[in-house]
């Protein structure tokens, strides 16, 4: 167990925040998450977004209605301390076998573990990265996200110009298909669920299917 | 949890001795892959949770440590458990190395570690020993198993026991099991979920009994030396685990030998550091998970 330093709580809505936690010697691989305890023995698994060569921890968080451990780190302050687990994970975008290339799949928080692998491998973009979510403004680090050369924004709850208004599911005729790609599904089971079955419709190998699930910590999405 | 290491531990409460194995053979070695798990089940008995470390990630390091030294004692096979296996990062790697020498077996819930690393684990198929997959499905009804691992994984682990079946592995799952049930019933009713995943319809079952939370002291009766030469057969006695076999854990960077996979919360049953060593003691039944063993032949192992 680790004890680090909050370096920064940043509030992109309401209930979206970005943690910064002093980095120390932590090592981590794009993909890996920590858990992060509350003052009670209660944690909750986040994925890192920050890139490997970054000086802090920074973790994309969605505050929910009666969330112990999201909820306590809201309120935490520069200076303060949270415990933390070493990294792990299962979870490693862009990772499969050298030589193969990508496509990233994310709605909502389930950004941060590409925010993390494109930090780190800046020169590796993805074939495609597609990312959904309700509102505009809970698009996160869209500006660095829009750096991507084949990127997608869908928006389910809002029209904005110049983006999809809809599910991220209604962008899946986008995706490229090749031996040689590896898809990277992060965030809700269902978008998870759905899209693994298109693929696999589409004829990819459920070996080159990679998933992580982020569900909210009461357990609903 | 520290228990009491005066003489009162070969005694029960009631000042007779307590019962116990003295171990004869080491056919299976377990290996505790870590508490760290991608699942927070309410009833885990090892209080498994994402990013858990009561008991530390196995290293490949330790692993081959152990297992050459279970060769000299003649183990007929290896096992693993969790945590869950696959969120170790070293574990293809550990059973890579196992299976060079010895037939396998690895407990795992199925969802999204081994589904991730799938493509790294069927190249295994072609070691020179045998890998089986052991897959948690804890109720015939996907509603009640979903309730305790989340939405969606029995779905999930059914659909991955599938894949490994048609990829040639061996398979299995284990499932809790209610007091009073009507057991036949219940495994009955695993039928149709067996006939969509497309593996056999006697596939094995494994049932386990509440073991209660790590650390938890549940009332039981107590097991005494005339216990088990009363209400055992000697064949009885030679089935409890710890006659054969032992389970490695890793605790405060030290890796260990424990008298069997359900009782790594007490001090009392670290055997010691090396495998020669721990086959010398005799294991006294003063948990109350030995209380399973002894009145229902509870067993982690499939023979």
């Amino acid at each position: 167990m680790n004890v680090l330093t909050v370096h920064d709580v940043i509030f992109r809505t309401d209930d979206l925040f970005e943690l910064q936690l002093e980095r120390r010697a932590t090592q981590f691989e794009p993909g890996a998450c920590v858990a992060l305890f509350s003052n009670t023995t209660e944690s909750r698994p986040y994925s890192i977004a920050a890139g490997s060569g970054e000086d802090v921890l920074r973790f994309l968080i969605r505050r929910v209605p009666n969330g112990i451990v999201s909820n306590w780190l809201a309120q935490r302050q520069p200076g303060d301390k949270v415990s933390a687990s070493e990294p792990f994970g299962w979870f490693r975008p862009g990772r499969a076998v050298a030589g193969t290339r990508s496509v990233f799949i994310a709605t909502g928080t389930g950004i941060a573990p590409f925010l993390s692998y494109l930090r780190s491998n800046p020169q590796r973009q993805p074939e495609l990265c597609l990312y959904g979510v309700r509102l505009h403004e809970e698009a996160l680090n869209l500006e660095e996200l829009q750096q991507i050369e084949n990127f997608r924004l869908a928006l389910s709850q809002e029209e904005v110009n110049g983006h999809f208004h809809g599910r991220i599911t209604g962008l899946l005729e986008q995706i490229p298909f090749a031996d040689d790609i590896h898809y990277y599904l992060c965030g809700l089971d269902t978008m998870i669920d759905e899209t693994s079955i298109w693929l696999e419709n589409h004829g990819v190998a459920y070996t080159q299917i990679h998933r992580e699930i982020f569900f909210y910590e009461d357990g609903q999405l | 949890m520290k228990m009491d290491n005066s003489n009162q531990w070969h005694c029960t409460s009631q000042n007779e001795p307590r019962g116990f194995i003295q171990p004869q053979s080491l056919d299976e070695l377990w290996f505790h892959s870590g508490t760290n798990c991608n699942l927070r089940c309410p009833f885990c008995l090892e209080g498994s949770k994402p990013g858990d470390n009561r008991i530390e990630f196995l290293t490949l390091e330790d692993a081959r440590r152990f297992m050459d030294e279970a060769l000299e004692l003649g183990v007929k096979k290896f096992s693993f458990t969790g945590g869950e296996p696959f969120v170790n990062p070293e574990f293809i790697q550990i059973l890579d190395y196992a299976l060079e020498l010895r037939p396998c077996l690895v407990l795992t819930n199925a969802t999204e570690p081994l589904m991730n690393q799938i493509g790294d684990v069927l190249p295994l198929r072609d070691k020179p020993n045998t890998l089986n997959f052991r897959v948690s499905l804890d109720h015939p009804d996907p509603v009640k198993h979903d309730e305790s691992r989340g939405r969606g994984n029995f779905r999930k682990a059914l659909a991955t026991l599938g894949r490994l079946h048609q990829e040639g592995f061996g398979v299995s799952i284990a499932r809790l099991m209610l007091s009073g049930e009507d057991s036949a019933s219940v495994d009955r009713a695993y039928t149709p979920y067996f006939e969509s995943a497309g593996v056999p319809l006697d596939l094995t079952i494994i049932k386990f009994p509440d073991f209660h939370l790590p650390g938890s002291l549940p009332q039981v009766a107590e097991i005494t030396e005339t216990c088990m030469i009363r209400y055992l057969s000697a064949e009885q006695r030679d089935k409890f685990m710890c006659n054969f076999s032992k389970m490695i854990v890793t605790k405060n960077g030290q890796c260990g030998v424990y008298a069997c996979t359900l009782v790594d919360d007490v001090e009392n049953y670290d055997l010691g550091k090396t495998l020669h060593e721990a086959m010398e003691k005799r294991v006294l039944l003063g948990h109350h998970r030995c209380y399973s063993c002894f009145a229902g032949g509870a067993s982690c192992s499939e023979g």
